[in-house]
Parts: structure tokens; C-alpha cells; sequence
């Protein structure tokens, strides 16, 4: 059980910066992602916290002690790399024990926790198995195996589920969120997808080109982005130009009632598309009300996303697959003022 | 009908690719087959072009093999090739380690260490006269330093059984190449599984013999391989900067091919055959040890 924070932290590769600051604050037993684009310097980040690299400037500390020059031997972390970094010459049994033989463990005790890492992790049976003979899953979950073994500190894992098809991404899901509140330690994940950052972490710090943008809750970052870029980022469709006047946003098909506090002047309103509800005939409540045309439908299965030309502006609606609206079909959109997010600035 | 359509496909096929073979099978069977049937006849006997047809007789080998110069010889061509081989193996392999990590002026050097590999053997002898001889840049450059009165009094580096001046040719040459052949298969490596180790508590000698050195093994059994074959059957080098009798095996070869008795050609060919003995030996055994090793992590 360890807090990570970082203090100022910046890293520079010759001329190029690639964190230029970066103030972080990880609670003790917390699962949070470091989210953003490829290049935005998470990576980096992740790999300071390890060790692997130093910071140009800056403190990292872990229960505020400094160890930003501390060897990445001796600073009792564990990581688990993208492609898992598997020791390709050795079987599962000595991956996992690797940790163990090379800080001179004695062997009654390595034998011990071995059985009861490969027990947690369910790869008893592949035991004697090389990881060329493994699946992608099991390659996790022995390089999982490997790091914990070692009781780290803090455990960091670079992009963890994009290497997986889609139903082992659930599985692995579940059994890093199991294995993580049992363990209760302070975990710190890298991600470009913001699907796999919201579906795993209790909080996600978004980066942008080496900076800090914004760190919240999944919910609170998904519903209240900070910025026009963040809401990008998050996948946000639908948010468009507004003039704000008091609790009023007008946009180009028509004026909003919202319920956040914003200062007047311009600024942008986000409309989430599984917020607004779309009628076939005119609503009886009047407020947010926005009448428009189908003019495309998508259609994944669960959902159906119904793009709503309202004037100028398109207007994406998610809805459950519970009915079909034809296309160029009349309809009227209302949106609950506390729905609507506004992103000043 | 379709059933003969795929067969004559079939047919067709197969001759194409024998076609394809034909050049190397050629050039293997002929040229290296037929040279190895030829001479290890030869070294027994039979060379009716000399009037000389006692096949199969082994006498050849028998005088070879019987006087003790033939086996000093070995234990000289045997010592320039191990020391260099392996002198050059460990340069290597740390040269290559070095290239990997980033450092200044990187582009510069992983240029400059190739030099060797362009230059040939030749000119690296004259370089090793020009520069480590009695007389050479090195005693002239000790002698204006003051560390020795005059260039005669620099120690013997060429031109002794210790084969000072045949090893460091050797070296010269052949440590860029292990070093490009282990930088090769250590960028496919990559630096992961180091950083794994370090962070899972690994030291840097842990890191090394634990982690890379077992990965980098094949391409370190391939590169040896390959310079110690060349070692073992090279000449120029022990010819020019080697200390005269006894001398290594394929220089005592070529004295026998160019003897003025011709039927001493016989010799040679014994000679000649004693070495590809030697080396076949050796690096069979060299193989079955490392697949011993590779069997006993279990990789096959």
C-alpha cells in the first residue's frame, strides 16, 4: 500500500520535451489510468514512476519519500508490458520466479509463494510450458504472476487489454479489478483507449502533449470534460458553438435551459447522445425542445445511433435498439437541463 | 479431367523447382563434393595424373601424424584460432551491448566499427607490419616517447609462436563482425525483457547472464562458428606474421604443394585433410553441446 505523487515532474530527450510538467497525486490501493494520445508522454510517465527513466526535474515520491534517484532495483515496483516481456527461454515456473531467484529469496520459500501466485492467477497446468506455447491471455497473466510474486510496491501495467480480442478483454477486466481490490495495491495503468481507461480505473488522468489536462472519475471526466479537447478525446459527437446568458446557452438550433454554473459569453455545449430522447410526435413539455429530421442511421446491435439534422446542426441520438425510426422521419429531441455539460474557455 | 489438371500442375511444379535448385546443387555437388571425394582420395593414394596410384593407402597420414612437428603445428593452429575466436567473441559481444544503449556521436561510430569488415585480410597484415614491427610506427613512436632507447628494443610482437601479430589481424577483422551479427539479433531482441529484469530486482550482471546472454545465444554460436572455421584453415595471416617452423597446418600445407617434389603434393593433401578433420571435429561437438544446452532449457 503505497501513494505515488508526482511533483513538477518533467523529461527531456535531448531537445525534445516530452513531459513538460506534470503534478500527480495517487492515492494509497487506487486503480488509475494515465489516458491520452499516442506520443502525449504517458508512457514516459508510467516509466518514470518505474524507474527506468529519470526526470529531467521534478520529485517522484511513494509515501512521500523521494525516490526519483532511487535504481529501479531497488524500488520495488512491478510492471507489466504491453507485449508482457516474457523471459522467452524460460518456462512459466521460472518467469514467475525469476523475482524471487535474483534477490536471493531461499528456495523453500520461493517454492511456496510460486504455488500460491500460479494458484491466484490459474496457470498451475501450464507450469512447465514455455511462452511460446501460451495464448495472450495466459502470457498476461504469467507476466502478472511474475511482477506480483514480488510484493511491489506499487504495480504498473502499459496498456493492458489491447492486445486481446474482445472476450478476453472482459475476462482479463474482471480478474485485474478482482485481483487488484483483494490485493488493495496502488495500481497505475497506461491506455489510449478511453473505453478501457473508464472500463478499469477509479480515476483517470488525461495528458495531453506532456501536460496534465484533466484527473477525475470515469463518470465525472465521461459527463464534465474540461475541455473541447478532452471531450474529443472521450468521444463526445455532439458539441456545438453557444452563446451563453445566464443560465441559458443559445446554439444554432435553438436555446438550451442547462443546469450547470457557466459565466455568460461564448462557449460550447455538449449534448451526450444517450441523454436526449427522441419523440415522434411533439412532446408536451416545451423546454429543450429541438425539432429535426433522420437523416442516417447506425445500427450496432444493442444500439442504434440516429444522426437528427435540427437546421445547420447534425445531432447524434443513441438509443436502444428497441425500435427503428425510418429515415427522414419528423422528430422532436428533448434533453434534461441537467444533461447538458458546458465547456467554457 | 480435373484430376490430371492437378497432377500435370503438380508435375509442373516440382520441375520448376528443381530448375530453381540446379545452380547451388551444382556448385555444391561438383565444385565442393567432387573436391573433397578428390582430395581425400588423393591424400589416400590416388593421384594417377603424378604416376602415383597406391589407393588405398594411409602411409601419408601415417608419416604426418607420426612426427611430432605435425602435431605442434596443430596445437599452434588450434591456439591462434581459440585465442582469437574467443578474444574476438567477447570485444564483440561488448561492442554490440555498447551499441545498443544511446550515447553521442553513435551514428559515427556504428560506422566506424564496420571499417574492418571492408578491408581485406591483406592489407590488415601490412597494417599489422607497418605498425607493430621491429621498426614499425609503434617501436619508432615508444623510441621518441623515451620509453625504450631505440625501436630495436621493442618487444617481439610478430613473428613469434606467441602469434601475437596473427591474433590481433584476427581480432582486428573479425570483432566488428560478431559485434554486427550480435547487434542484429539484439535489436530483435529489444530491451524489454532487461527492463523487466531490472525491475523485477535483477542486477546488471543478473540482467546479462540470465536475461540477454541466453537470447543472444544462437547468433553467438553462429558468428563463432563461422570465424572459427575461417581461423583454423586461414593462411595469409600465419604465413606473413607467423614464427616459421613449425607452423600452422595450412601453411605446412602450402610448402607442400609448392615443394619441387611433386608427389609431396600427396602430403599436402593429407594435410589438408587432417585440418577438416580437426575442424569438423570441433565444431561438431561445438553444435552438440549447444544443443545439448538448448534441450536441457527445454527449447526443443
Amino acid at each position: 500500500m503505497t501513494a505515488v505523487q508526482l511533483k513538477g515532474v518533467r523529461k527531456d530527450f535531448g531537445g525534445f520535451t516530452a513531459i513538460s510538467n506534470i503534478d500527480l497525486d495517487i492515492r494509497s490501493g487506487e486503480l488509475v489510468a494515465l489516458l491520452g494520445p499516442s506520443g502525449c508522454g504517458k508512457t514516459t510517465t508510467l516509466r518514470m514512476i518505474a524507474g527506468l527513466e529519470v526526470p529531467s526535474d521534478g520529485q517522484i515520491l511513494f509515501d512521500g519519500k523521494d525516490v526519483s534517484e532511487v535504481a529501479v532495483q531497488k524500488r520495488n515496483v512491478g510492471m507489466v508490458f504491453q507485449r508482457y516481456a516474457l523471459f522467452p527461454h524460460m518456462t512459466v515456473e521460472k518467469n514467475v520466479a525469476f523475482g524471487l531467484k535474483v534477490r536471493g529469496t531461499d528456495k523453500a520459500e520461493i517454492e511456496q509463494r510460486l504455488e500460491d501466485i500460479l494458484d491466484v492467477v490459474q496457470l498451475q497446468q501450464f507450469r512447465h510450458r514455455f511462452p511460446a506455447q501460451l495464448s495472450g491471455g495466459q502470457m498476461q497473466r504469467v507476466a502478472i504472476a511474475r511482477t506480483l510474486i514480488t510484493n511491489p510496491s506499487v504495480l504498473m501495467m502499459d496498456e493492458p487489454l489491447a492486445n486481446l480480442d474482445t472476450k478476453l478483454r472482459g475476462e482479463m477486466r474482471r480478474f485485474i479489478r478482482d485481483l487488484q481490490q483483494r490485493l488493495g495495491i496502488t495500481t497505475i495503468f497506461v491506455t489510449h483507449d478511453q473505453i478501457e481507461a473508464m472500463e478499469l480505473a477509479d480515476r483517470v488522468a488525461v495528458i495531453f502533449d506532456g501536460k496534465l489536462a484533466q484527473y477525475d472519475a470515469p463518470d465525472a471526466l465521461y459527463k464534465r470534460p474540461g475541455s473541447i479537447d478532452i471531450a474529443d478525446f472521450m468521444g463526445a459527437t455532439n458539441v456545438f458553438e453557444a452563446m451563453i446568458r445566464g443560465k441559458t446557452a443559445t446554439a444554432p438550433f435553438g436555446s438550451l435551459a442547462f443546469a450547470t454554473d457557466a459565466t455568460d459569453g461564448p462557449a460550447h455545449v455538449m449534448l451526450r447522445g444517450e441523454a436526449i430522447d427522441l419523440h415522434l410526435a411533439e412532446p408536451p413539455e416545451t423546454q429543450n425542445q429541438i425539432r429535426g429530421r433522420v437523416s442516417a442511421r447506425e445500427f450496432f446491435g444493442a444500439n442504434i445511433t440516429y444522426t437528427v439534422a435540427c437546421g445547420d446542426a447534425q445531432i447524434q441520438v443513441i438509443e436502444q435498439s428497441r425500435r427503428m425510426v425510418d429515415l427522414d422521419q419528423e422528430v422532436w429531441l428533448t434533453i434534461p437541463p441537467d444533461r447538458i455539460w458546458i465547456i467554457q474557455n | 479431367m480435373s484430376k490430371t489438371k492437378e497432377l500435370a500442375r503438380h508435375k509442373r511444379d516440382r520441375t520448376w523447382m528443381w530448375i530453381q535448385l540446379l545452380p547451388v546443387m551444382l556448385v555444391l555437388t561438383v565444385l565442393f563434393g567432387g573436391a573433397l571425394v578428390l582430395g581425400v582420395a588423393q591424400s589416400l593414394g590416388f593421384a594417377p595424373w603424378f604416376g602415383v596410384n597406391t589407393f588405398p593407402d594411409f602411409s601419408y597420414f601415417g608419416a604426418l601424424w607420426g612426427d611430432s612437428f605435425f602435431w605442434r603445428s596443430l596445437g599452434l593452429t588450434l591456439y591462434y584460432a581459440i585465442a582469437a575466436t574467443l578474444i574476438s567473441l567477447v570485444m564483440g559481444v561488448l561492442l554490440a551491448l555498447a551499441l545498443v544503449r544511446s550515447f553521442p556521436s553513435k551514428s559515427l561510430y556504428k560506422y566506424l566499427y564496420k571499417l574492418p569488415l571492408m578491408i581485406p585480410y591483406t592489407v590488415g597484415i601490412a597494417l599489422a607490419v607497418i605498425m607493430l614491427g621491429n621498426g614499425g610506427m609503434l617501436s619508432r613512436l615508444m623510441a621518441f616517447a623515451g620509453f625504450i632507447d631505440d625501436p630495436s628494443q621493442f618487444p617481439q610482437i610478430l613473428k613469434t609462436h606467441m602469434g601475437w601479430g596473427i591474433i590481433a589481424v584476427y581480432v582486428w577483422k573479425q570483432t566488428p563482425f560478431v559485434a554486427l551479427t550480435i547487434y542484429a539479433v539484439l535489436l530483435g531482441v529489444g530491451r524489454e525483457t532487461e527492463e523487466a529484469a531490472a525491475i523485477l530486482g535483477a542486477n546488471k550482471r543478473q540482467v546479462f547472464f540470465q536475461v540477454t546472454l541466453p537470447q543472444i545465444l544462437p547468433g553467438i554460436i553462429s558468428s563463432t562458428l563461422i570465424i572459427f572455421a575461417f581461423n583454423i584453415g586461414a593462411f595469409e595471416a600465419p604465413f606473413i606474421l607467423g614464427g616459421g617452423f613449425p607452423d600452422t597446418l595450412p601453411v605446412v600445407a602450402w610448402r607442400y604443394f609448392n615443394d619441387a617434389d611433386y608427389t609431396l603434393q600427396l602430403q599436402g593433401m593429407a594435410t589438408v585433410v587432417s585440418i577438416a578433420l580437426v575442424a569438423g571435429v570441433i565444431l561438431y561437438s561445438y553444435l552438440a553441446f549447444y544443443r545439448r544446452y538448448e534441450r536441457r532449457i527445454g527449447r526443443h
